[in-house]
């Protein structure tokens, strides 16, 4: 059996850094950092210093960043809060399922969406928007990989930011208002979302509130300290990290162009996350694919309707228009030995072929 | 003469476009099919085989599809 580093799975362990200091940070963060006492004003303190360094990794000031209990909960604050009822929702089809959700909720209550279309290459069609306007705008696919760096011109709505999947990798586009990232995207805890609102936003808190607080406070303040702890080791071993990524990445594209072969492969190496990799390959039952996989030590993700529970194919490979049927969603690391990457090809190739066959 | 006819209902990916390229395989360029398929895959997915190996899908119908061999 191939070790855990070759769980090819979305989710992925702890950066260990955040792993290790995790448990000190329980010992040391447990107070209500509200409150006056030594051990609260030492845990305010604790969490002014990592306000501050995610916000500077994130490109917001830490009074723009606020921490989430529940990062999904962040779609619904960023984007519901842009809105008036005289706004138009416009989100890509490509989006997660929560901006999808908010959309409808909007329309439910009178007001108006734009659904756009979405090519292979990732690619959102032309569109225009009013001042009063609010722009869904992913800065990556979780799915796919596939970033958006450039934000189109001559566009005047409100803009919230999903940097969920991209991390810090890409950058908040100019005249952002809302953002909302996901400390799994950079090795950080599952259960801690970071929530950005800028200081020249018009917002409204869309939950109902007594004070003038903008987020719900239940977070869990050690887990907010570690996703802290995890970037930071994340911007460090960046650069490096992106390589090795870069090279595991193209060597699969390689291999599974010429030696597998009549396979989509999701976006194009140079403007997609080298951490994810989404195949689709012709004639094959997605279910068998993952059983044969898993069976032989290795762990992938799919987004093809036979894996999914509610059968319905992934929304975002049928909206670009690749193969949905006979996916697998890699999630690769830079730690993971060459050997075992090696040794994943040579499975796949036969287990692919023994489907067709 | 009518096209021939795949009835592919009730079954799910990847059959239908399994039984799709088979039939193709054995066709003439030019030559057309017709698939009946009422997996919500298909549509997508039949479009996306075109695409990969340089055929042409239509939908005609609903659940109803046409396929013509040009490679």
């Amino acid at each position: 059996m191939v070790p855990i580093t070759a769980n090819f799975q979305r989710e992925r362990p702890l950066h260990p850094e955040a792993a290790a200091l995790l448990e000190r940070i329980f010992e040391r963060g447990w107070a209500d950092p509200a409150k006056l006492h030594l051990e609260s004003r030492r845990a305010a303190i604790l969490l002014q210093e990592a306000k501050e360094s995610l916000a500077g990794h994130l490109g917001l000031t830490p009074d723009e960043l606020y921490f989430l209990g529940e990062p999904a909960l962040g779609f619904h604050l960023g984007i519901t809060g842009l809105l008036s009822p005289e706004s138009s929702l416009i989100y890509s089809g490509i989006d997660r399922q929560e901006v999808m959700a908010v959309a409808a909720s909007h329309e439910q209550t009178g007001g108006h969406s734009q659904k756009l279309r979405v090519g292979l290459l990732g690619e959102v069609e032309a569109f225009q928007s009013a001042p009063t306007d609010v722009l869904a705008w992913q800065l990556a696919n979780g799915e796919t990989g596939i970033f958006r760096t450039q934000f189109p011109r001559g566009q005047h709505g409100q803009i919230f930011c999903d940097a969920t999947s991209s991390g810090a990798l890409v950058a908040l586009p100019e005249g952002w208002k809302s953002a909302l990232w996901e400390a799994t995207a950079w090795g950080g805890p599952a259960g801690i979302g970071i929530f950005g609102l800028a200081e020249n936003a018009i917002w409204r808190n869309p939950i109902p509130h007594l004070d003038g607080r903008r987020v719900p406070g239940g977070f869990s303040l050690p887990l907010a300290l570690a996703s802290s702890v995890a970037l930071d080791h994340h911007m460090a071993e960046i650069s490096t990290a992106a390589k090795k990524l870069q090279g595991i990445n193209q060597e699969i594209r390689n291999f599974v162009a010429t030696e597998i072969g009549e396979c989509d492969i999701a976006g194009t190496i140079s403007d997609t996350n080298p951490e994810i990799l989404s195949l689709s390959f012709l004639y094959i039952d997605a279910e068998r694919l993952l059983t044969e996989l898993d069976a032989a030590g290795f762990a992938v993700d799919s987004g093809s309707a036979c894996s999914s529970m509610n059968l319905t194919p992934s929304h975002v490979l049928a909206e670009m228009g690749l193969l949905t049927g006979g996916n697998i969603r890699l999630r690769l690391n830079a730690d993971t030995e060459p050997t075992a990457i090696a040794e994943f090809l040579k499975t796949l190739q036969v287990k692919v072929a023994a489907l067709r066959s | 003469m009518d096209p021939k006819l795949i009835d592919a209902r009730g079954k799910r990916c990847p059959l239908p476009i399994i039984e799709t390229a088979k039939e193709v395989a054995k066709m003439e360029l030019g030559q057309t099919i017709e698939l009946l398929s009422d997996d919500p895959a298909t549509q997508n997915d039949l479009a996306a085989w075109a695409r990969m190996t340089g055929n042409q899908s239509e939908l005609i119908e609903v659940h109803r599809f046409k396929i013509t061999k040009l490679s």
